[in-house]
């Protein structure tokens, strides 16, 4: 069964969220967007996202502790989470999957990489 | 980023001046482009501005942060566009895969060059690539990423699709996934490599990292390559080469199979009308056999022709004549070859074959004198047929001389047969003339050559043109009792 629910998009980055929300649309994805942690939080919880493709540096609540506290919250904790993180940094891939996110990509993403993480998370 | 860094400004100069480049090749191509290419462009280039302003800062006030955001868009933008331009906006694809290159030297936070980002093409000669995969969107990716460096993509969404696409064309590489639901991965390599016409298509098996155990056994079931999932595009690209390659190594030997068959199956048409099996495989094993010369050999010439053939014919119809001819040599033809002697041509009706060349036997004389009274035998029944169709009954004379003979190769470069000649030629001539209907005449020289027993009649001297002795000839007339 395909989940058929948006992705949401968590990026302050106006210029790189709007590349990749006219990306995602071309491939056919339906994109929520949030531009920081907190927004985020809130659209997973309105929304039921069927993915996260989540930003870790973020304004207000930053993306690893945005994912903790979805991971303890029941009415989202189920939502896979893409971690997009900034650096090709070991640690940073780390800490994500730490914080309970379920896949990350390096920016600058991987476009057909990403397309496959999300379908991956998204199938069954 | 360091901007104070030499390097690092050179990059950043060749970034801004790709983005310089592709601003004209856009200025001057924008009128065919779509309202969504429009769009990116613009958006790209918005990219492109805040780049140039914040790298005009000084190095210290630059944010990484938002650096690697502004590449990462330009970047996001660059490669939308190449996708859906492709090959209808060369010059745009070019710049833009400029631009893509210049980001990918210039990429902050990263010193060595990422996988998933090398923008590497591999160069490769063009192939029909049959991919298969039950999601669409792997489908895409492939077919994307392989048309666009000049392979015609078909996809397959399940094993019985794929199965339907081989049959329809000719597939030079197979990328074919293992997880389908319906017939799986499996089941279609197993298929592949069944099919006769099918066999040599590589087949590449792409799967999910955690079935190594799947992968080692379509690789034992006859799979060329692998691929793990999430795959990288440049490595695909290099293996579907190397699958491409090899199939079309293989096609190169095939076709030149299939010449040589050709090559041989007219050769043999040809050639085994008047030769003999055994030697137009000599000619086949050593082509070098054909070069002109030859050498002395003893051979039992035999030379035939139908008595008064040339008064019978003038009373009947041209087709009449072929009719008649046909039979009669189609049946002694047949008779001879399988003596093993060598038919060395037809002169009308009459027929000159040899026993003992190219290949001697010991028996040449025994058989050859077995294959006349062969011949006589069949009159009968030839004579049976004539009749029915009202042609005229027809008899031969048979002449059998044993002797010396050059044989080889004999004429010119452009022309030669592989022929006879010597004095023995013209005596077997001679005697011929001597040779009554039915008769079988043969000389003294292949009686005394003969090693079985046969019924000899009356003997008779023969004075030949040209030679000083006269020679003795025997009449066969049957084999021994």
């Amino acid at each position: 069964m395909t989940n058929l629910a948006p992705v949401l998009l968590v990026e302050d980055n106006e210029l790189n969220r709007d590349m990749l929300v006219r990306r995602l649309n071309r491939a056919g994805i339906e994109v929520i967007v949030a531009g920081d942690g907190q927004q985020a939080l809130d659209a997973m919880v309105s929304a039921q996202p069927r993915v996260v493709l989540m930003d870790m540096n973020l304004p207000v609540l930053d993306g690893w502790t945005a994912c903790r506290r979805a991971r303890e919250d029941q009415r989202i904790s189920h939502i896979p989470i893409i971690a997009l993180t900034a650096h090709a940094m070991e640690s940073d891939r780390l800490n994500a999957l730490q914080a309970g996110c379920d896949d990350y990509a390096t920016k600058p993403v991987d476009f057909p990489g990403l397309l496959i993480k999300i379908e991956k998370l998204t199938r069954a | 980023m360091t901007g104070s860094n030499q390097t690092t400004t050179q990059t950043s100069d060749l970034l801004l001046r790709a983005l310089v480049e592709l601003r004209d090749t856009f200025a001057a191509t924008q009128e065919q482009l779509s309202a969504d290419s429009l769009d990116d462009f613009s958006r790209l280039f918005e990219g492109g501005r805040r780049l140039e302003t914040m790298l005009a800062r000084a190095a210290a006030d630059i944010d990484n942060h938002d650096l690697m955001n502004i590449f990462a868009a330009i970047r996001g933008y660059a490669e939308l566009l190449q996708e859906d331009l492709g090959e209808q906006q060369v010059q745009l694809s070019d710049s833009l895969a400029r631009l893509l290159q210049a980001l990918q030297s210039a990429q902050p936070g990263s010193g060595k060059p990422r996988d998933s980002g090398d923008k590497r093409v591999i160069e490769s000669e063009p192939g029909y690539i049959l991919a298969v995969d039950d999601l669409k969107e792997n489908r895409e990716l492939v077919a994307r990423n392989l048309s666009r460096i000049g392979h015609f993509v078909v996809t397959a969404a399940s094993g019985e699709e794929a199965l339907r696409a081989l049959e329809q064309s000719d597939v030079d590489v197979v990328l074919l996934d293992l997880l389908m639901p319906g017939m799986d991965g499996r089941e279609v390599l197993r298929r592949i490599k069944e099919h006769p016409d099918w066999r040599a298509t590589p087949v590449i098996v792409i799967s999910g990292q955690q079935d190594m155990d799947g992968i080692i056994e379509c690789i034992e079931a006859g799979a060329d390559d692998y691929l793990f999932k999430p795959f990288n595009q440049v490595l695909l690209q290099a293996r579907i080469k190397a699958g491409i390659e090899r199939k079309r190594w293989h096609d190169r030997e095939e076709q030149y199979r299939q010449q040589l068959e050709r090559n041989e199956k007219f050769i043999r048409a040809t050639f085994g009308r008047y030769l003999s099996d055994e030697i137009v495989t000599d000619i086949l094993e050593r082509p070098e056999g054909l070069e002109l010369g030859g050498d002395l050999r003893r051979v039992t010439i035999m030379m035939s022709d139908i008595r008064g053939f040339t008064t019978l014919s003038e009373h009947l119809a041209p087709a009449q004549v072929v009719t008649l001819l046909n039979r009669y040599l189609g049946a002694m033809t047949d008779i001879i070859m399988a003596h093993q002697g060598t038919i060395d041509e037809f002169i009308g009706d009459a027929i000159l074959a040899v026993f003992g060349a190219p290949q001697h036997r010991d028996d040449d004389a025994d058989r050859a004198v077995s294959c006349a009274l062969e011949m006589q035998a069949a009159m009968a029944h030839i004579n049976e047929v004539n009749a029915a169709e009202g042609l005229p009954v027809i008899k031969t004379g048979i002449a059998l001389n044993t002797g010396d003979v050059i044989a080889g190769n004999i004429g010119s470069e452009r022309r030669s047969k592989y022929g006879f000649v010597g004095h023995a030629m013209n005596v077997t001539s001679r005697i011929e003339d001597l040779t009554a209907g039915g008769g079988i005449l043969v000389s003294d020289s292949t009686l005394k050559s003969l090693k079985g027993d046969f019924q000899v009649g009356d003997c008779q001297e023969l004075k030949v043109k040209g030679i000083e002795e006269s020679i003795v000839v025997h009449q066969i007339l049957g084999s021994a009792p």
